[in-house]
């Protein structure tokens, strides 16, 4: 809380590291709750950005108990509002749309009946359909303020059904006055999508990014773009759609196309409207362009969809090779410009342009046009950024060399560039995780200088995590992941007895982890036939986490229910999966987490070692670095998963002699360190089983709220008294 | 021969760390708090069981002892099985000592089935010898939970209301195998008023935590045998009677024991009506205990008639049960530092060397931990009280 204030008070940015179940979230929001009843001019707005949406619930939530305690103790009405954000998909209250399944159907099912013109053509003609739910909204809602209150997603969609008001854009629309806004990470670091939803948030609000041990990589994603033939395909279908509809359209309605004015000035308007500070600036349209006119040549449609056309002809040209290329994007615009003669600046001015060509054209369907606005966009910042980004060519997947299946991988590796919009526009930002060790690497990776960094440990009545570090079999033979002695079947034989041991000492649930789905593949074969998966599953059930996630959730599904009746199970699962990131395995169900090897990252991938190589040029990462810290921080959320809290307990079971290492091992968060003392380093498996034991028959013993008390829990007087704040007073000077 | 392979050599045992036991604490490291809250569990059992509440001093117990393949662990020496059925004999004999009214029952469980092994009855020796039985028997496969509570409950749902109900599992193994929702099973536990407690001999298990919690049990884990020992003596000590059990007088007969001796020319020697069922060689005695309403002979008491189903108890039984309603008061627990006096406790007269001296608050003799542990788990009276009573 202090160095919380400490970065308010600094108006600047903060890195901030906290283990899992520790109160990260509320006391975030108290004291910036508190900071914003204090200075209601200096921070006007909260931006709560987290991963999931249940995440984003979870923090509705506490700030609602948050709330009503400050109701209970001042008396004084709430005039706060605060509200969560999601998509149209968990919003939407239109009883057909909302029946759909994904995300993009009901994004465009909605567009089609919500745009402007299809509104207009409602008033003429009311066969029309439109959704009366934004009718409403749009008459009524806006002039009318929705009551201060918190409201969580169902809240807003029971007030929309209430009012009859479309809870999508009417929780869009009141981000603007609302004290607190908790939405995904993507409406703000996405530029697609923050241009909508995000621009018009003031200047003097704060953004805590949670759970932000990732964020490197959302960035990146966000402004990478990757075209297969496919794509390719698709779009060349839409091109041919928006050909006919524009001779469609010119025999009907030749005036309609003339939006030759507006392409001169228009894009003025939005520079005047940047220049004022008023918008979040868009990476994917730099200043630049806003100054200039769209260029002549691709101003009528039938030139523009020429264009496009070429530009499509020359992709599938150079998709159509047999070895890989790697090169950057001058060289890609060279390139371009010699065989097919397009330029530099139409390029760039196609995202835009293709926009507005769509809305002129009166298309409702926007989701159909998915192919074609990627293949823009990816025009667009091919030829505006010059730096940080790297263009693939291959002809086949790693995995499948034979099969051609042609990629052309337009990858962004300079996370700052999505993310310096928000660190320059917002007055405070940070960026809080329970796991964020080392905590150095996050400001030199996203390029910003924070005024504070700290990383928090759990202060514990008990010890309740026992981190253990097994780096050998009962034979001796080391266990470890290496590429070498991958397929070795000792290793092998030695993780499955490890699991087997663990099987029958512990208790409900064990989540073990593996580096990646091939590797989890193998291993469970050679364990099939060995026998030890029939042992294994004399003593726990033993479910799998696959790529579908409708397997995946059934699995998961029945693993809980396996641990919650007594038969007990065993969830593999893959380090950076779906499990490993966003599912949470409170007390029974994770009371041992096992990590079988170090996840590095496929290291051959040439997107990777693109990004390494920038790294090392641009900030000074060593390679070895990045990949040790981006496993470490993969390895640190996995094991993180089974602890939620002082009242849960769990093993940790790093299953690798390499984590032994002081690279490694300096790179776990300091509140899984401080409790991995040298008796804990590279154990056997005998070992291993005898500690655990012994921890988890201490772990058992009956646990209450009053041991706690004077510890780790404190009641007011405590809280109040002199030498107490000594203390506390002495830990935030060591912190 | 073939026996031999089965239980290993010590050498052939895991690997473990026995000098853990003697680890010396240098910086409140993870034992010295655990031990720390097991001494404040320690004290506050002392206190919990001394406000004035009634305590059901008829009990019904069953004890579900898991013989399942993880029994035959060797963490507890020789393995997990012979060392409960140890433990299990003497909380036999020091049951029926403090609970002289109460029965009990055993039940194994293994290979996904239940067995009764002995059915609610009042007389010790024959639990001991069915105990004694399954020394030898081997373990296998899983237990099941399920199966074993629902053998237990059907017996004890026939017992009546003004007794104490509860089952007493002690648990090995992690896993259980039911062929039904086991939560279903809770319900209906609870419904019945049955106590479910569990002691489990290796680690936490969610499901045990629930049934206990709903049926409003305990639940603990041992953390070595004396540990075991400590936590299955708390099982003696009768539960408070939950208030919405009914009261009810209950008729007893206190039966003469008619001795005869051999040389008496008119006594004829009889068999016991306890032998009825006992597959055991019936045993013709002279003397015994005769019902005061039917004349029935039975060897020992306390027993339940088999003819006019009377409870016949000896009044020295009923005494011993007696000091439940009048339990001791707690002592007043003073740190040593602030205790001003001589150090000596007034029981053992050794020097009082723990963090705190416990006082007496009638006569205002001191004590230490231990002796207060032993004057309220076992004798029930204050020493110092009685002293004091006498010479005035």
């Amino acid at each position: 809380m202090l160095e919380l204030k400490r970065t308010l008070d600094a108006k600047g940015h903060g890195v901030l590291e906290m283990p899992s179940g520790t109160g990260k979230t509320i006391s975030l929001l108290s004291l910036i709750v508190a900071y914003h009843k204090a200075y209601p001019l200096e921070v006007t707005k909260l931006v709560y950005c987290s991963r999931t949406v249940p995440e984003i619930e979870k923090v509705v939530e506490e700030l609602r108990k948050l709330m009503d305690y400050y109701a209970k103790q001042t008396g004084a009405k709430n005039d706060f509002l605060a509200l969560a954000l999601s998509s149209r998909k968990n919003l939407c209250i239109h009883p057909e749309v909302s029946s759909l399944r994904f995300g993009k159907e009901v994004d465009g099912k909605c567009h089609s009946l919500t745009a402007s013109y299809i509104r207009a053509q409602h008033h003429s003609n009311p066969s029309q359909p439109v959704c009366q739910f934004y009718e409403q909204f749009d008459a009524v809602g806006r002039q009318v303020p929705i009551p201060p209150g918190i409201y969580n997603l169902d809240d807003l969609k029971d007030f929309g059904r209430r009012k009859g008001w479309c809870p999508y854009f009417l929780s869009r629309y009141a981000i603007l006055h609302a004290n607190i806004v908790v939405y995904s990470y993507h409406y703000l670091l996405d530029p697609k999508i923050a241009d909508l939803v995000s621009k018009e948030l003031t200047k003097k609000s704060v953004v805590v990014f949670d759970e932000a041990h990732n964020i490197d990589n959302v960035c990146i994603d966000s402004m990478s773009v990757n075209i297969t033939r496919r794509t390719l395909d698709r779009c060349q279908t839409n091109v041919e759609t928006l050909q006919n509809t524009i001779s469609r359209i010119k025999e009907t309605d030749a005036a309609k196309l003339r939006e030759y004015r507006r392409l001169v000035e228009g894009l003025k308007e939005a520079n005047v409207a940047r220049e004022t500070d008023m918008y979040l600036s868009n990476p994917v349209l730099p200043d630049e362009i806003l100054q200039e006119a769209v260029p002549g040549s691709i101003r009528t449609a039938e030139h523009f969809v020429g264009f496009i056309k070429h530009f499509l002809e020359y992709l599938k040209a150079r998709l159509r090779i047999h070895h890989v290329v790697q090169e950057s994007a001058p060289q890609f615009l060279k390139d371009i410009y010699e065989k097919v003669c397009i330029d530099r600046k139409p390029l760039r001015f196609c995202a835009e342009r293709l926009r507005s060509l769509l809305r002129t054209l009166e298309i409702a369907d926007i989701a159909d046009f998915s192919a074609i606005t990627l293949i823009s966009h990816f025009a667009t910042l091919v030829s505006t950024y010059s730096k940080g980004f790297t263009i693939i060519i291959e002809p086949f997947e790693d995995r499948t060399p034979t099969i051609a299946n042609p990629v052309l991988h337009f990858s962004c590796m300079d996370p700052s560039i999505a993310i310096k919009p928000v660190f320059g526009r917002f007055q405070s930002v940070i960026i809080t995780s329970g796991t964020l060790s080392p905590l150095d690497i996050y400001p030199r990776i996203l390029d910003f200088r924070p005024v504070t960094t700290a990383s928090f440990t759990m202060t514990l009545a008990r010890t309740c995590l026992c981190p253990l570090i097994v780096g050998r079999g009962n034979d001796q033979v080391a266990m470890t992941s290496k590429f070498e002695t991958r397929e070795d079947f000792a290793v092998i034989r030695n993780y499955g007895n490890l699991l087997l041991e663990m099987s029958a000492i512990v208790p409900d649930g064990i989540v073990a982890f593996f580096t990646s789905y091939i590797y989890m593949e193998n291993i469970v074969a050679s364990w099939y036939e060995q026998g030890i998966l029939e042992n294994i599953q004399r003593n726990k059930l033993i479910f799998i986490e696959t790529q579908d996630a409708a397997e995946t959730s059934m699995a998961l599904e029945k693993y809980q229910e396996a641990c919650e009746n007594g038969r007990g199970a065993i969830l593999l699962s893959v380090a950076r999966g779906k499990v490993s990131e966003g599912i949470d395995f409170v007390h029974h169900f994770g009371r041992a987490v096992i990590m079988f090897g170090v996840p590095y990252v496929y290291t051959q991938s040439r997107i990777l070692k693109a990004r390494l190589e920038y790294l090392r040029d641009q900030f000074q990462i060593r390679e070895n670095y990045f990949l040790t810290f981006d496993a470490m921080r993969h390895v640190a959320q996995c094991v993180g998963r089974a602890i939620q809290g002082k009242t849960d307990y769990g093993l940790m079971i790093f299953a690798d002699k390499r984590y032994a290492r002081a690279d490694k091992r300096g790179k776990l968060p300091r509140w899984i360190q401080e409790h991995l003392t040298d008796g804990s380093l590279n154990l056997t498996i005998d070992e291993t089983v005898q500690l655990a034991k012994y921890f988890l028959r201490q772990m058992a013993q009956p646990f209450r709220q009053e041991d706690q008390l004077g510890l780790s829990l404190l009641t007011l007087e405590q809280l109040q008294s002199e030498d107490m704040l000594q203390k506390i007073a002495q830990i935030a000077q060591q912190a | 021969m073939d026996e031999e392979p089965e239980r290993a050599k010590r050498w052939e045992g895991g690997y473990e760390r026995t000098w853990e036991v003697l680890k010396e604490d240098e910086s409140g490291s993870l034992k010295a708090t655990v031990e720390d809250i097991l001494f404040q569990a320690k004290r506050k059992r002392v206190f919990e069981g001394h406000g004035q509440v009634r305590l059901g001093m008829m009990r019904h117990l069953f004890v579900i002892i898991d013989s399942s393949r993880s029994m035959e662990d060797q963490d507890l020496k020789p393995n997990r099985l012979t060392s409960t059925l140890k433990l299990m004999e003497f909380f036999v004999e020091e049951y029926f000592d403090q609970n002289p009214i109460s029965q009990i029952g055993i039940i194994t469980t293994k290979n996904k089935r239940a067995e009764k092994l002995t059915d609610l009855a009042g007389n010790p020796k024959k639990h001991l010898a069915a105990l004694k039985k399954v020394v030898d028997s081997t373990c296998v496969g899983e237990p099941s939970l399920y199966n074993s509570l629902n053998v237990a409950m059907q017996t004890l749902k026939h017992m009546p209301a003004h007794t104490s109900k509860e089952i007493l599992v002690i648990f090995s193994s992690l896993t259980t195998c039911d062929p039904a929702n086991i939560y279903e099973l809770i319900k209906t536990l609870n419904a019945l008023k049955i106590r479910v407690s569990v002691i489990g001999l290796s680690a936490e298990v969610r499901v045990c935590t629930i049934l206990t919690r709903e049926t409003g049990g305990s639940y603990n884990v041992i953390l070595d045998e004396s540990h075991f020992k400590e936590l299955l003596m708390l099982h003696v000590k009768p539960p408070p009677a939950s208030s919405s059990s009914e009261c009810s007088l209950i008729r007893m007969g206190f039966p003469q024991h008619v001795i005869a001796s051999m040389s008496d020319q008119d006594a004829k020697p009889s068999f016991s009506m306890s032998h009825l069922d006992s597959t055991g060689e019936p045993g013709l005695t002279l003397g015994g205990y005769y019902c005061p309403q039917c004349r029935a002979k039975y060897t020992e008491l306390p027993v339940e008639c088999k003819v006019c189903g009377l409870t016949l108890v000896s009044a020295p039984h009923l005494a011993r049960s007696f000091h439940h309603l009048f339990p001791l008061e707690a002592f007043q627990e003073t740190p040593l530092e602030e205790y001003e006096g001589e150090r000596f406790c007034e029981a053992c007269q050794g020097e009082l060397k723990d963090k705190s001296v416990f006082t007496c608050l009638a006569c205002k003799k001191v004590f230490c931990v231990e002796c207060d542990l032993f004057i309220h788990d076992t004798l029930h009276c204050c020493p110092g009280c009685m002293q004091t009573d006498r010479t005035s």
